[in-house]
């Protein structure tokens, strides 16, 4: 079998199982590292997909901009969802 | 009991998932084989025998979007703009402070970080310009760069943008020039034709069926593409500028935004 199909199943489950995670993740900052963690996932997923243009925008932007601003706004607000 | 059905329902997706894109060969009936627009693309981003369609840049992803769909991405770029706008509007009032005696974090985060941050300037920079050769482009390299903004903010503190010399209206200037210099590549076709009278179209890179007009395509025989490296350059300063405003605004201490706010804005 060939190993760009394995490695793109490996790297989908590992970011399946972080969204899961952050959704139902009661503390917000938590969430949000499994968030940045699924993004990493999906980094390696978009490579193995031959997307270079978009792993070098979404690098940035999911694992470094996107998990910083909500931190900011976390900051800003409560630190754990209430029901 | 809501876990189980969440988790049932994750697996049972997979598995249809799974079972479409492999026996069923889903991605087989889509094809792996390139598409005829792809086909088109690729063979006319780099292609000096195709002179009236090519745009001479063998990165076709930055060859489709600043030249075959072009305005779309000025487009996009104006919106982005007009979002930072819109950031802007909500803090407006709010004065930056230029000194304030905040820590940060430790002394070997700092240190790391500031060994990172001339290596993550060099990649933006090098993203940026090689835009037409390799992966990457003008928001690539602008989202790269950003990143420095929240190290400042959140490693160094706030008042470490002051330090370096970055301040909110410089931010918000530089991001001005990027998309007046975008504005500009745009219009500089039209301006060539109204001063010579040779056919020239808005936005045009390479010659066309009926317009002999083109951008310089080399510089001391380095091939940079046209406008494709003006646009990428432009569109670097103003994403990053960009982003640095906004993260630069959401690192202020919420305390000190409502006070200078005041009570009406305050809740």
């Amino acid at each position: 079998m060939d190993v760009t199909l394995i490695l793109l199943a490996l790297f989908s489950t590992v970011g399946l199982v972080f969204t899961y995670l952050a959704v139902v993740e009661k503390d917000l900052v938590k969430a949000v590292i499994f968030s940045a963690i699924q993004s990493t996932a999906y980094v390696a997923v978009l490579y193995l997909l031959r997307a270079p243009d978009i792993v070098l925008v979404y690098l940035p932007v999911a694992v470094g901009l996107y998990p910083a601003a909500i931190l900011f706004l976390i900051g800003k607000t409560e630190k754990v969802e209430e029901k | 009991m809501r876990k189980y059905i969440v988790l049932l329902s994750i697996v049972l997706t997979t598995s249809v998932l799974a079972y479409i894109t492999t026996y069923l060969e889903a991605i087989g009936l889509v094809g792996l084989d390139t598409r005829y627009l792809a086909k088109l693309f690729l063979t006319l981003a780099y292609n000096p025998l195709a002179r009236e369609l090519t745009v001479l840049s063998p990165e076709a992803v930055t060859s489709i979007v600043w030249d075959f769909r072009g305005i779309d991405t000025f487009y996009e770029t104006v919106v982005f703009y007009m979002a930072i706008i819109a950031a802007l509007a909500i803090y407006r009032g709010v004065g930056y402070p230029s000194i304030r005696s905040e820590k940060g974090l430790s002394i070997i985060v700092k240190v790391v970080t500031k060994l990172l941050i001339p290596i993550n300037i060099a990649i933006a920079v090098s993203v940026a310009a090689h835009g037409h050769l390799t992966p990457g482009g003008g928001f690539q390299a602008g989202a790269a760069l950003a990143v420095i903004s929240v190290l400042l903010a959140v490693v160094f503190s706030a008042s470490s943008f002051a330090r370096v010399g970055v301040s909110l209206s410089k931010a918000i200037a530089l991001r001005t020039v990027g998309l007046l210099a975008i504005a500009a590549v745009v219009f500089v076709p039209v301006v060539f034709n109204a001063l010579t009278g040779v056919q020239a179209y808005l936005m045009q890179n390479y010659v066309k069926v009926d317009s002999e007009f083109a951008f310089p395509t080399h510089i001391q025989s380095q091939l940079i593409s046209g406008t494709l490296i003006w646009f990428n350059l432009a569109e670097f300063l103003a994403v990053s500028f960009g982003f640095f405003v906004v993260f630069m605004l959401l690192s202020l201490r919420e305390d000190v935004v409502r006070e200078q706010l005041g009570e009406e804005h305050g809740h």
